[in-house]
Order: C-alpha cells, then structure tokens, then sequence
C-alpha cells in the first residue's frame, strides 16, 4: 500500500528576500529554495509509519522553481521509494494552495494511497489550507495540526493539536489526508554520498500538468513589514543601567 | 649437563610447545589478516632498520612516565640479551659447555648476562608493585568494558609478570647454584655470586638436584608459557615493533578514505577495521597511557582509547578461531566502545601522538562514526544542524554563502578578490573567523597587519566553503568530497602562489586531506606569516608589550602539524614573557572542540578547555594574557574564563591582536585592544 507525502520548497528566509519589481512577488532570481520544514516532518512522519506496516512512500510535488529535483531526491535518499514531480508552466504565477490542491488531487488519486501527509503549513501557506482542500477534493477524511500517527486496524489513529497542549487522540477511516505538525522523532539526517547515489541511480517520474482558471485570488502587492523602532540593549554597569533606564522613563514622561 | 630422558622430556616438550605455539600465532596473523588493505614490504625495508634504532633506545617509551619507563628499559634490555642467554643455556644443559670461570668474551657475556637478569628483576618487581600495589590503571564508571577485561587484565599482567620473575629469577639463581657447585665465585657474575654465598652449605647432591630444577623452572618455564604467549599481553614484544615499523610514514593528519573491500562505508565490525587497527589490539600493552592524555575521558566522558584497544583484545581472544576462520564480529558498538564514547572523541590525536607502541585508537573512532552516519543513525541535533547547514550554505552557522565576508566590509580598505585579480596569498579564512562575531575582530586585525604589511593577498568571497576537516572527521565523507569540490572549483578560479589559513583544522584540511584530490601549493598558518613580517622588519613593534602570557597549542596545529615555534617567535619578538602550560608543543591539551565537537551539545558537563584555563592559571597570578592562534580556541576559552570564574584576571587575546598592540596599527584593531587594556 501507499502514502504519499507532498513535498513543497519554499523561500529560504535565511537569505534575504527581495521583491520583484512587479510588486506581486518575490523576486525569484535572488532567492534560493529549502524543503517546506513541516514538509520534511511529514516526511518523517511517513517513512517511520512506512518503516512498521511495509507501505510503499511516494513523495510528489509541483516544480514550480525549477528546482524541486533536489527535494525528491532527498526524499528517495531518506528512505521514500517513488518521487513524482509536477511540471507545467508556471513561470511568473503565483500557485495559490488551491490551485496546488487542484493540481496534486487528480494525480495522488491515481496512486490509491491509504494516507496524504501533507506538512501542516508552508510560508505560503500560513492558514494551512492545503491538507483540508486536498481532503475535500478528493472527498476523504482530515485531521490537521497531527503530533503522531499510527496505523491501526484499518484505520490511522493519529494525536492532534488543540489550544493549550491539549492533545486529542481521533480514528480515521482510510484513506485519509493528515496536516502534520511535527513528526515523533525529529527529520533524520541523509548523509550526502547516499544523496549523491541516489542522484545516480534513481529517477524521478515527471507528469505534466496545466493550469486551469479556477476561483483562485489574484495577488495585488506584496510588502515587507515595515520597521517599527528597535529595542535598545542596556550595557553598562549595574549603576550605569539604572541611570540610562531612569533617563529613558524621564524622557517618555513617566516618572 | 642433562640426563638423557632429561634431554628427551626436554625435546618433546618443546616440539609440542612450539607446535601449539605456531598454531596460536598463525591464527592472529589469520586474524589480522582480516582487516582492510595489506601491509607494504617496501615500508618494512625503508623503516626496520631506523624504527628498531628507535626502539633499542626505548624512545617511544620515554615519551612520558619516567620512572616506570626505566623499570620497562631494565626488562627490555634483559629481554633482549636473553635471547643469546636461553640458546647458550639449553645448550650447556645439553653439551654441559659453560661459560662459567672463563675469562675473555664469555666473561663479558656473563657479566652482562648477571647485570641485566638483576634489572630485570628489579624492573618487573617495580611494575608488579606499581600495577597492584599502587593500582594506577582506573576506567572511569562510565567506559565501557568486556566483562572478560575485568578480571583478564589483572590475571594476565600477573601471569606475563609472573613468568618474567620466575624465568629470570630461576636463570639467575641457578647460575649461583652453578657457581657454589664449582666451590669458588666467578668474578664476571658478582651478583650471582653474591647469591652463591648461600649455598655454601648445601651438600653436592642438593646443589645437582637445584642445578638441574632451576634450569627446567628457566627454560621449561619458557615452553610452558610459549602457547599462551601469542594470547597474551606479552605478544607486544612482536607486534609493538612490528606496528611502529610497519607504519606507513603519512601525515597524521590524513585520513584513508573510509571505503572497506565491500563498498560501505567506516567500519561497523571488526574485519572491516583496516589490518593495522586490528594489530593495534595485540601491539597493546595496556598501560593506559592514551587514556591520561585524552580529553574526553579526563572529562569524564565514556571514552578510553585504551579500553577500545583491551576490548577488541579480548574479544578477539575469546572468539580468534571463529573470526581468524572468517566469521563476522557482532558490532564495534557492543565489543569495542559505546555509541557515547564514539561521539566522545575531539580528534585531538594525544593518543596516537603517545602510544609507545604506535597504536591508532582514534582512528577506529573515527571509522565507527563513517558507518554510524553512513547507515543513517540517529546523530546529535545540533550537529545535525550543523552538517545540514553546510551542505547547505558551506558554513555551519547557518548563514548564506554571501555573508561570509561581511566583516571586510568594515575595513577602511578592499581586499582583493582572489577570483578577478591574480594574489600572491589566497586567505582561506575559515568558517569561525568569517561568521563568529566574537573571532571577526580578530579576523579583521588579521587583514589589517597583512594589509599594512603590504603583503598582496585576497580571499574568495561567497566561494568558500568550510575546508571539511572536521565534517570528515565526524564521519559525513560525502559532505567532505562535496566540500573539497566546491572549494577547488573556488581556487581554481584564482591566480596565487600560496594559501595562508587563520584556521589550524582548515590548514590540516588543505595541507594534509586535499593533496589527495589534487591541491598541490604551499598552505601556511598565518602566525607562520606574521612571525616571518615580524623577522624580516616589516611589521616593527613601536611599542614592546610588558606581559607575562602563556601560549595554548592547537591540537592541529602544534601536535598534527608541528607548527610550534612561530607563535612562540611571535610572543618573543613583542617583548612578552611566555610561560609555557606544562602540557604544550606536540604534547598539547584539547581545548575540546576538535573533531565536531564544537557542533555537539557537551551536556553540561565539565569542558577540557575549563581544565586547561586552571592549567594556565596554575602559571601565576601576573599572568596576564592566554595567547591562542584558532578561531575555535577563541571561542572555547573565552567561554572557559567566564564558566571557571578567572574572567577579568586572565585574558583570552589571538595571537595577532597583540602583534597589532605592538605595532601600532591604526583603526578597528587597536581601539579594541586598547578597551581591552584599559579593562584589567
């Protein structure tokens, strides 16, 4: 049996980001791509749930940088047996999660699988919208914000996230799409010659896929936050902090 | 003169001894035979002669402990001559020809025969003493041990000990037995003599029949325990030779590659461990020198290199005819040293540069961390981090490659860019010294001497990438090649003639590992540099520096690559006193972060570089200045100061901030020395 993890990359935050002149993105020639990090936890996820009941993982997702190959082959080098990209045109548009959702569903239900683990947000993503519109598309059961899973019994029992820690334990019939939080263990470590090896030996199966015009959201203008004043860090000695803070107080007016 | 069923036991006896003998050690060099690669005969010819000099004259044995190495001289010279004394005396029982009484070349042999049995008495009572009376040899409780090493050890240093006493004790008191049977003392055997003076009562009968027992306790001795020989520590006498001559004459800085005959990666059991890591364990003597100088069990971490070595002994002992016929050992991890100890290591190589008998432990550790992580075993998060963010961006502080020369920026002149514009020096300037804002002060005093020196160097911007030295030493090899690509292609772009590197780990990298894939310029220390600026008149010092300071070796700089003196040059040539740790040059300690430790969590316990900050403490109360020449020094021992609460009385400085005190270089360099000054 099957469980796909979709497998999404994102800006890299650690660089800095820019945006294109168009105002409607982010300029996408000075930015460089990581793994979504919730999707490396569903990954995770899957290939420790795969590793107990046998189960075949395909790892899928939409190459809209062009650079996804790197992705799926980390995928494969971690233990996932099938890597499926989507490609199309999709140069200078923004892929809404709708329109990702739309794109995957027909292809991860061609494959059958038992369980969807999508991460359960991406920076893009913050209203974690893909695993319920994937669920919806394909007309299978959800459960989003997931901590752990486990195959029981023809079902996956998985613990998810409430407000304030509280965990609860729910049954889903299969199959079913999960929106994983954070996987039980944390992402393994692929040594980079297993990386390399799998880059020489293995292949990645690519489906082309359009897009079709859908009630998807047009972006007007994307914008930085804008700068509002810096935290001061007192230095000094003990003396030397309390002047400074009783000045700061005196100029503000409250003492 | 034996009797003739005498001579017949005598002959039997031997025939089965040697033959159960042969068997034992065919099976260790089957055994042996099982690690990786084989050994060369041309390193056998080039080094037998030069290396057994050494040994005659207990070099490597000198290299520390004294006392006991003199004890271990007395046996070992005995030993050496006994082989002349066991054939002449086998002969005599056998033809009855005795040196006794006769003057001339026998009379030399005697005496030296007489003197030496007597300091091999000596000796051995000493080490006996020492090794259970005064019980030196501790594992901490957190080392991990072959429930045969317990016992074993102690039974069979009293069996080796054992056998010395009553070999050489029987020798000797039977050639008094010998003296008093021929009624006079023989001058060229006085201390025999002297023994022969109780015995001047014994009847003839008496002395015959002592005669003939103490030869047989003698030789028979020696028959009775050749079969157990090959299994014993005492086996060190071939294979401690044999290790050191078959040595090949690499640096130590470079490792194989970790690839076994069957294509995997490290070394999960022992026959994938090379040939010479499993002579390693019969070459032991286990005097535990190793684990005094390692760091990791002095901070009371779970590894000893020497109880690595006692286990695969033990192991291989119990299991030699199973494993010598082929079968696989179970894993390194549950006969050899614990997953903990593995991770333990800091590379800082104080066991191998100690070992009298030219054991390699960390070498094992080492190819033990290649299967862990080749295997993909759960590592250490932050080192996880770590080597995920340098196959990402080639830097581990997770910063992207276009940051890594930031801290030029804040210089009042460019430096060169070593892609566009040919430069006599390639600065490597390595991961800490590029991204720890901490070492970025240092970095930046660094181009400012070079600068003001005017020597023409310049760097690779964005196109470095950490050298690997320590990614490779924690077993990611394919990161490593990755990084050594990337860092070629980068030099590959540049006009120089020399690379000169601020990092002692980066330095080993490219001067040791990246000959292999084909770097073949010159790689210089920048306290190699500064020392020769410093000679040559360029850089003056207008200004001598009044100071009593001491000077810490790095581990890669100082012990793999003998880079002692130029930082000591340097310290002169300012006008400072240098004091000197008792532990320094080669025989420097682990600040503790080598090896990838740096990256791993050291779980709260107590640091080497906390010791070694006491260390240098113990020096004196006007001692101002602990002078290092590493990035990651200078980040382990301001941390260790503060943690060990000497912060304000001792000052952590590199090397080069004092060159710029003292030479009055204008800008960033000086004003932060001058705080630093005016702080104390």
């Amino acid at each position: 049996m099957t469980i796909v993890v979709v497998m999404e990359q994102v800006p890299d935050v650690a660089e800095e980001l820019a945006i294109a002149p168009s105002g409607t993105d982010l300029d996408r020639d000075a930015i460089s791509y990581v793994v979504n990090e919730y999707d490396e936890h569903a990954l995770e996820e899957a290939l420790l749930l795969a590793e107990t009941s046998g189960d075949e993982v395909v790892a899928i997702g939409i190459d809209a940088t062009g650079e996804l190959d790197q992705a799926l082959y980390t995928a494969l080098a971690k233990g996932a047996q099938r890597a499926i990209k989507l490609t199309g045109d999709f140069e200078g548009t923004w892929l809404s999660t709708r329109t990702a959702a739309r794109l995957l569903a027909p292809v991860i239900e061609e494959l059958a699988p038992r369980l969807v683990l999508v991460g359960v947000q991406a920076p893009d993503d913050l209203d974690g919208q893909l695993a319920p519109t994937l669920a919806a598309l394909l007309g299978w059961p959800h459960a989003s914000v997931v901590v752990g899973s486990e195959l029981v019994n023809g079902m996956v029992r998985v613990r998810k996230e409430l407000w304030g820690g509280i965990t609860m334990l729910l049954e889903l019939a299969l199959p079913a799409v999960l929106g994983i939080q954070a996987a039980r263990q944390a992402p393994r470590y692929v040594p980079v010659s297993r990386v390399r090896q799998v880059m020489r030996e293995a292949s990645i199966e690519v489906r082309d896929v359009e897009v079709t015009s859908d009630l998807a959201p047009v972006p007007v203008r994307l914008r930085f936050p804008e700068e509002t004043g810096q935290a001061e860090l007192l230095t000094g000695s003990a003396s030397e902090i309390a002047d400074r803070l009783i000045e700061l107080l005196r100029a503000r007016g409250l003492l | 003169m034996l009797t003739t069923p005498e001579r017949i036991a005598f002959v039997l006896v031997a025939l089965l001894s040697l033959l159960l003998t042969a068997h034992g050690v065919s099976r260790l060099v089957r055994a042996i035979g099982r690690g990786q690669g084989r050994p060369r005969w041309s390193t056998f010819l080039r080094r037998v002669v030069p290396v057994s000099f050494e040994i005659l004259l207990q070099r490597p044995i000198f290299r520390a402990r004294p006392l006991v190495s003199l004890l271990h001289a007395g046996v070992f010279f005995a030993f050496v001559f006994y082989g002349l004394v066991n054939v002449l005396d086998v002969a005599e029982g056998f033809t009855g020809f005795s040196t006794l009484h006769r003057g001339g070349i026998a009379a030399a042999y005697n005496v030296v025969a007489d003197l030496l049995s007597v300091a091999a008495l000596v000796g051995i009572l000493g080490l006996l003493v020492r090794r259970f009376g005064l019980r030196p040899f501790r594992f901490n409780d957190r080392v991990f041990l072959l429930p045969s090493v317990h016992f074993g050890i102690a039974r069979d240093s009293a069996i080796v000990g054992g056998f010395i006493l009553l070999h050489v004790g029987s020798r000797w008191i039977g050639q008094a037995v010998r003296i008093a049977e021929s009624g006079r003392p023989d001058w060229s055997q006085p201390t025999a003599s002297l023994v022969a003076t109780l015995f001047s009562s014994w009847s003839d009968t008496a002395l015959a029949a002592a005669s003939h027992i103490t030869w047989w306790l003698a030789l028979g001795l020696i028959l009775a325990f050749l079969p157990y020989f090959p299994y014993s520590k005492h086996i060190h006498l071939f294979m401690a030779p044999l290790n050191l001559i078959l040595r090949e004459e690499s640096p130590l800085g470079r490792l194989e590659p970790p690839v076994t005959g069957d294509g995997t990666m490290g070394a999960e059991r022992l026959e994938q461990l090379r040939w010479y890591q499993l002579l390693d364990a019969y070459a032991c003597i286990m005097c535990n020198r190793c684990q005094d100088v390692c760091p990791a069990h002095g901070t009371g971490r779970a590894l000893s290199p020497a109880a690595l070595e006692i286990n695969k002994r033990y192991y291989l002992n119990r299991n030699l005819s199973a494993f010598a016929g082929g079968a696989s050992s179970p894993p390194l991890l549950e006969i050899a040293a614990s997953k903990e100890a593995v991770w333990a290591c800091t590379t800082c190589a104080a066991c191998v540069r100690i070992c009298p008998v030219g054991n390699r432990p960390m070498l094992d550790l080492i190819d033990m961390r290649h299967a862990l992580v080749s295997r993909g075993d759960p590592i250490d998060p932050n080192l996880q981090a770590a080597l995920e963010s340098l196959a990402r961006y080639g830097n581990s502080f997770g910063k992207p490659a276009r940051q890594r020369a930031r801290w030029a920026k804040e210089l009042p002149f460019p430096i060169k860019d070593a892609r566009k514009e040919p430069v006599e020096y390639v600065w490597f300037v390595g991961d800490f010294a590029s991204f720890d804002p901490r070492m970025q002060e240092n970095t930046k005093t660094v181009a400012q001497l070079f600068h003001a020196a005017g020597v023409d160097f310049g760097i690779l911007y964005e196109d470095e990438r950490n050298a690997g030295n320590d990614v490779r030493r924690v077993g990611e090899e394919g990161l490593f090649e990755l990084l050594v690509e990337h860092n070629l292609a980068a030099l590959e772009k540049a006009q120089f003639r020399a690379i000169v590197t601020t990092d002692p780990h980066t330095y080993n990298a490219l001067k040791n590992e990246y000959p292999a894939y084909g770097l073949r310029v010159p790689v210089y220390h920048y306290t190699e540099i500064l020392a020769d600026l410093l000679e040559r008149g360029v850089l003056r010092v207008q200004q001598p520096l009044a100071a009593a300071v001491t000077y810490h070796d790095p581990c890669y700089l100082g012990r793999y690559n003998r880079i002692t003196g130029a930082p000591r040059r340097i310290i002169r040539a300012l006008g400072l006193e240098l004091r000197e740790m008792p532990r320094h040059g080669a025989n420097t300690y682990c600040c503790g972060a080598g090896g990838g430790q740096i990256w791993m969590d050291s779980g709260g316990q107590e640091r080497p570089s906390e010791q070694r900050i006491r260390e240098a403490v113990g020096l004196g109360d006007d001692l101002r200045y602990f002078v290092v020449s590493c990035p990651k020094d200078m980040a382990m021992y301001s941390d260790a100061v503060k943690t060990t609460g000497y912060e304000g009385r001792l000052t952590v400085i590199d090397v080069a901030r004092l060159v710029a005190t003292a030479v009055g270089i204008d800008g960033v360099a000086r004003e932060s020395v001058s705080v630093e000054s005016e702080a104390r």
